[in-house]
């Protein structure tokens, strides 16, 4: 019956039996037939997300830095901390529709889904750990070996399995029924109020060439006019490509459930969405590498302000955030 | 079919490399390599310059902490006649952007970048009174699969029509290229590991 149903409202998808492409929103990034999903595969994934026993000390899983009901980002946080209380240097992003993403982190460091978990898992601020290491507490573990039996067909555990399964979890995390897509859907009794539909029109004025629909990014990275930290002094992109033109370029990222995922930008500095408009419309800080569309000031009233901030509440997804199998998973 | 085997020998001079061991350089100082490993994949035979057979699926790691990983068993044909053995020296952009591996290209074997996603192609990690670091360390992470900044290296020796084909790694050859005193680490890809990666295809002869 919810296969039927999920048929009708996205559209139907050959590219995984456990994957709902949403209608409009082209083939994904990520090669399913490299990773075919299945559900013990899955729910495997899911324990090991919330699962400390991938930090060194046992005390930070995924899910501390990334919570379901916050996007899976880390609330209330502008830089998230890791294990013996250490901080890291970047705001957690928000994780959802991670089957489009061409990139990973703030500065594209990693290439691929699967390979993403290495990086908060070495981090010495954040789980301060290694896969090899994993490996070998998990398969001393009770429970894992026979999970690991259901999802891959025999006990073994390596580290290509465990990034396998965080990865097909993840993949699962897609977000698209908020009310922005039921409206797009044409689903009968939802309507954009006034307000929003004008904050829509700003939207695609002002925001949109970077804040690409459906997915809300272009997946490119940017520098968005913030003056550099002066303590972090974090130079994004440019540390990975070494290019000068690459210098405080991040990630652009969606603004899917942008009302749960604050604090904003790649240090978590603004707390509100209105500070995050105050940024783009009076602080955009001139330099080199500063991103063509902000070359020229984005100007908005108060009331186009109001406006913009309604539509971007359009894009909460509580059937997203809410859902039970997502969250932590009860025995 | 039939069974060749190819060994890849890492050698000092011509002592096979022992590791955690003191070595006489040249110039009377005193070294040791506590860690090597390198990827080699895409193997291949040639005759004439054209490929006649090449192995699926071609990935190994070489580490001297493991002296089985040295050899390398290929089921090729047996009529197979060639004059080349082709080799890359490290893992190719393709597989750096296709996800989780298992096998020798499994995240746990110490050869794969977290923070900036990509295989470690060649590693080579000890101690000399040169280095003026912790412990008189020298640490090299040769990798990077981007351009301008690939260091995947290609090799082609020639070889007779044997069941047997030996590899020298010259390791000497490499730390001779090396200034110790003023360039001890290499983690990362750039430049440097440019420059470095270009010197490693010389240091792999044919042994007779």
């Amino acid at each position: 019956m919810l296969i039927v149903i999920s048929i009708t409202i996205y559209g139907f998808s050959s590219i995984d039996s456990l994957i709902v492409i949403p209608l409009g929103w082209g083939k994904p990034n990520y090669d399913f037939t490299k990773n075919p999903l299945n559900k013990e595969t899955v729910a495997l994934g899911r324990k090991i997300f919330y699962d400390p026993i991938l930090s060194r000390d046992s005390t930070i899983s995924c899910s501390s830095c990334h919570l379901s009901y916050t996007a899976f980002t880390h609330v209330d946080h502008d830089l998230s901390h890791g294990i013996n209380g250490k901080i890291g240097t970047r705001n957690a992003p928000a994780l959802m529709n991670l089957a489009w993403s061409k990139s990973f982190m703030w500065d594209g460091a990693v290439n691929h889904l699967d390979m993403q978990a290495l990086a908060p898992i070495s981090h010495p601020a954040e789980m301060g750990n290694d896969i090899e290491n994993i490996v070998a507490q998990l398969q001393h573990s009770a429970s894992y070996p026979n999970l690991f039996k259901a999802a891959f067909g025999d006990t073994v555990i390596n580290g290509a399995r465990i990034l396998k399964a965080i990865a097909q979890f993840e993949l699962t995390l897609i977000s698209a029924n908020s009310k922005y897509d039921q409206v797009m859907r044409k689903e009968p009794g939802v309507h954009f109020s006034t307000q929003e539909e004008n904050g829509l029109l700003i939207f695609r004025k002002s925001c949109a060439s970077c804040h690409t629909e459906p997915l809300f990014t272009n997946q490119q990275f940017a520098n968005n006019g913030l003056a550099m930290d002066t303590f972090l002094k974090d130079i994004g992109r440019m540390k990975i490509t070494q290019n000068a033109q690459d210098s405080l370029c991040f990630k652009i990222p969606t603004l899917r459930n942008i009302e749960y995922s604050f604090p904003y930008m790649h240090d978590g500095r603004f707390k509100k969405l209105s500070d995050v408009l105050k940024h783009y419309t009076s602080d955009i800080q001139q330099s080199s590498t500063l991103s063509r569309q902000l070359q020229q000031p984005i100007i908005l009233s108060s009331d186009q302000k109001v406006d913009l901030v309604a539509f971007l509440l359009t894009l909460t997804d509580k059937s997203f955030l809410y859902n039970p199998i997502f969250a932590y998973p009860q025995k | 079919m039939q069974a060749t085997t190819v060994r890849f020998q890492p050698y000092w001079i011509t002592q096979k490399l022992k590791l955690d061991t003191n070595i006489i350089t040249n110039n009377t100082s005193v070294l040791e390599i506590s860690k090597f490993r390198c990827y080699i994949s895409n193997i291949a035979f040639k005759k004439n310059n054209v490929v006649v057979w090449q192995e699926p699926n071609s990935y190994h790691l070489i580490d001297a902490n493991d002296t089985s990983s040295y050899s390398i068993k290929l089921n090729m044909p047996a009529t197979l006649i060639f004059d080349q053995i082709h080799f890359n020296i490290g893992i190719d952009s393709t597989t750096n952007v296709s996800g989780a591996m298992g096998g020798d290209l499994d995240p746990t074997k110490g050869m794969y970048w977290a923070w900036n996603s990509g295989y470690i192609n060649f590693k080579l990690e000890g101690s000399s009174p040169l280095c003026t670091t912790h412990n008189k360390r020298f640490q090299y992470h040769i990798g990077g699969f981007s351009i301008p900044f690939n260091t995947l290296q290609q090799v082609d020796l020639p070889v007779h029509h044997t069941t047997n084909i030996n590899i020298a790694i010259q390791l000497d050859q490499m730390v001779a290229q090396i200034d110790l005193e003023h360039q001890n680490s290499i983690m990362q890809p750039g430049r440097a590991a440019v420059e470095f990666s270009k010197k490693i295809a010389g240091i792999f002869r044919i042994k007779l």
